[in-house]
């Protein structure tokens, strides 16, 4: 464990010393605020109406979809080809503590991005009335559905050797997962299938969820689930070497 | 310090090592040498636990300790430098080092004069501040046998370290492996057979993922004394003068071969041979134009070992 962490300050560290993170930082802050300052329109000024508009449309979404990969991309892929990984392994870490590592680095620099909008809703919530707590719990919707995508990150990363390649199969994941909402239309109300589909799906939990107020403990226990088995598959593929 | 005994290692069908042995003592610099494909890499990867070797392999003992059974305790008594030297170039060296002599599990007290350490071990202490990004390939080479240094691992394994350098670098770096004998044991690999001659006290020659030779330097450099050649050139003698020059010459117990051109004999055999037909070409008063010894070279040795002939002969 001891290992896993000094490696993941390392990948902290490597992140921010990197202009392509501030420049992540900076675009993100900037299309995310221009997508809040749409969305007041939208609402017409409700604050309380801002969170589902703002976090549960379309430009939220892309960047959700977007991000991780992104993020993600060079984790392993560009190690491996590198050789990299090799000189990391020597020193006697684990495949689980590397993958733990390198998804932890990026989940924090995600988590990050979403805090960088937390000025603006400051602000909002000084001119108006802002329900802090659907706030909150909008947000650790996100930070727990943006687990998973950053697992699939790592995943993707594992599985090539390339960053782009990896980015693009990272993208294919978090659609395919993204896309499950889409699958409640061949159910009808009350069928046990749809039931499954909102359980499995992201677009519910943020848009008619959390954004909404509703704190549902099975949301958590599902996408850390989630997380949890792809970073084993990811451990697993990493060590695909030795087999 | 090295034993390795029947060690396999297979790629799907591909056998990358076929039932490879050899040992390396103590404090020695032993040459790993073979074509590209040979399985130097592989025998690296398995003593660095990055590939684990087929189940049939008898035993892998790094420093003492069977990597088989430990592979932790024995990855921890091995640094190396790697043929593909990845280092992230965003940070300085000291971070670099600092984060590496971490993982290899220095105590943080330490860190700081491991870092120093090393640095001037590898004659790099100005870069401490230095980005890696920044730094010449010759450099990047010696930060790279500094983190190999750290923890200060009994055992060096050196994958192609002189590649991509100047001929002056490479002198440096060749002075720097010279350093660290008797304090580490190294295993080199390298292509340039050259200096393997000149830095190694063993050899070890691989190809297709089996051994081939391994020797002292005392053992091939006679080896290399029996392979190599004379040259003796003599003024115009008669067509029958020169067929008994040919016919003494091949009687000579040291002699493998004789070619004949016009006045000019290439023989193959010990340069001792030299003062023999100094005093035959006195008695029977022949001529010397030129007589002159060629040494064999560790390649020609190596082009002997890894032929097609030998593999014929041993398979």
């Amino acid at each position: 464990m001891k290992r896993a962490y000094f490696l993941f300050r390392k990948e902290l560290t490597s992140i921010f010393v990197s202009p392509v993170a501030w420049i992540i930082m900076v675009l993100f802050t900037l299309v995310m605020g221009a997508n809040l300052y749409l969305s007041m329109i939208a609402v017409s000024g409700d604050l309380k109406q801002l969170v589902a508009a703002g976090y549960g449309g379309l430009v939220s979404w892309f960047m959700l979809l977007v991000i991780p990969p992104l993020i993600t991309m060079k984790s392993l892929a560009d190690e491996n080809r590198q050789g990299a990984l090799e000189v990391l392994m020597v020193t006697g870490i684990s495949d689980a503590s590397v993958v733990a590592a390198k998804w932890a680095a990026a989940w924090i620099f995600y988590v990050i991005l979403w805090c960088c909008l937390l000025p603006l809703w400051g602000i909002l919530g000084m001119v108006g009335v802002l329900d802090t707590g659907v706030l909150f719990v909008t947000h650790m919707g996100l930070f727990v559905v943006g687990a998973a995508y950053c697992a699939n990150g790592i995943l993707a990363s594992a599985l090539t050797s390339h960053p782009l390649a990896s980015a693009g199969l990272a993208f294919m994941f978090n659609v395919g997962l993204f896309m499950i909402h889409w699958l409640r239309f061949f159910f009808r109300p009350g069928d046990l299938e749809l039931l499954w589909v909102e359980y499995l799906s992201a677009v519910h939990h943020i848009g008619d969820e959390l954004t909404q107020g509703i704190l549902d403990i099975r949301v958590f226990v599902w996408w850390g689930s989630f997380t949890l088995l792809t970073l084993f598959l990811s451990a697993r593929v990493l060590e695909r070497r030795r087999w | 310090m090295i034993e390795i005994e029947n060690l396999s290692l297979s790629f799907g069908d591909r056998r990358a090592l076929d039932d490879v042995s050899f040992h390396v003592p103590k404090g020695a610099v032993t040459g790993f040498i073979g074509e590209n494909g040979a399985g130097k890499t592989s025998t690296f990867r398995v003593l660095t636990t990055w590939l684990l070797p087929d189940p049939e392999t008898v035993s892998v003992r790094v420093g003492g300790i069977d990597l088989l059974k430990d592979p932790h305790a024995a990855c921890s008594r091995v640094g190396v430098l790697p043929e593909q030297l990845a280092l992230p170039g965003e940070l300085r060296v000291d971070e670099y080092l600092k984060f590496r002599s971490r993982l290899k599990g220095v105590s943080g007290n330490r860190i700081h004069d491991e870092v120093v350490r090393v640095l001037n071990a590898v004659n790099a202490p100005e870069m401490i501040r230095r980005r890696l990004d920044t730094l010449s390939q010759g450099y990047r080479q010696r930060i790279g046998l500094a983190d190999a240094l750290l923890g200060d691992p009994p055992v060096l394994l050196l994958d192609e370290p002189t590649r991509g350098l100047d001929p002056r670098q490479i002198t440096q770096f060749r002075e720097l492996i010279d350093g660290l004998r008797g304090n580490h044991t190294l295993l080199l690999s390298s292509h340039v057979l050259g200096e393997v001659e000149q830095v190694c006290d063993r050899i070890c020659v691989i190809s297709e993922g089996q051994i081939r030779l391994e020797e002292d330097r005392e053992t091939w450099m006679q080896r290399l004394d029996q392979l190599g050649r004379l040259h003796l050139e003599l003024d115009c003698p008669d067509t029958g003068a020169k067929s008994q020059v040919t016919q003494w010459l091949k009687e000579q117990p040291e002699v493998s071969t004789v070619e004949n051109e016009g006045s000019v004999w290439s023989i193959q055999a010990d340069r001792t041979l030299r003062t023999r037909i100094g005093k035959k070409a006195l008695d029977e008063k022949w001529i010397i134009q030129e007589l002159r010894s060629e040494p064999a070279t560790l390649e020609s040795l190596f082009l002997q070992w890894t032929g097609p002939e030998k593999k014929k002969a041993q398979s």
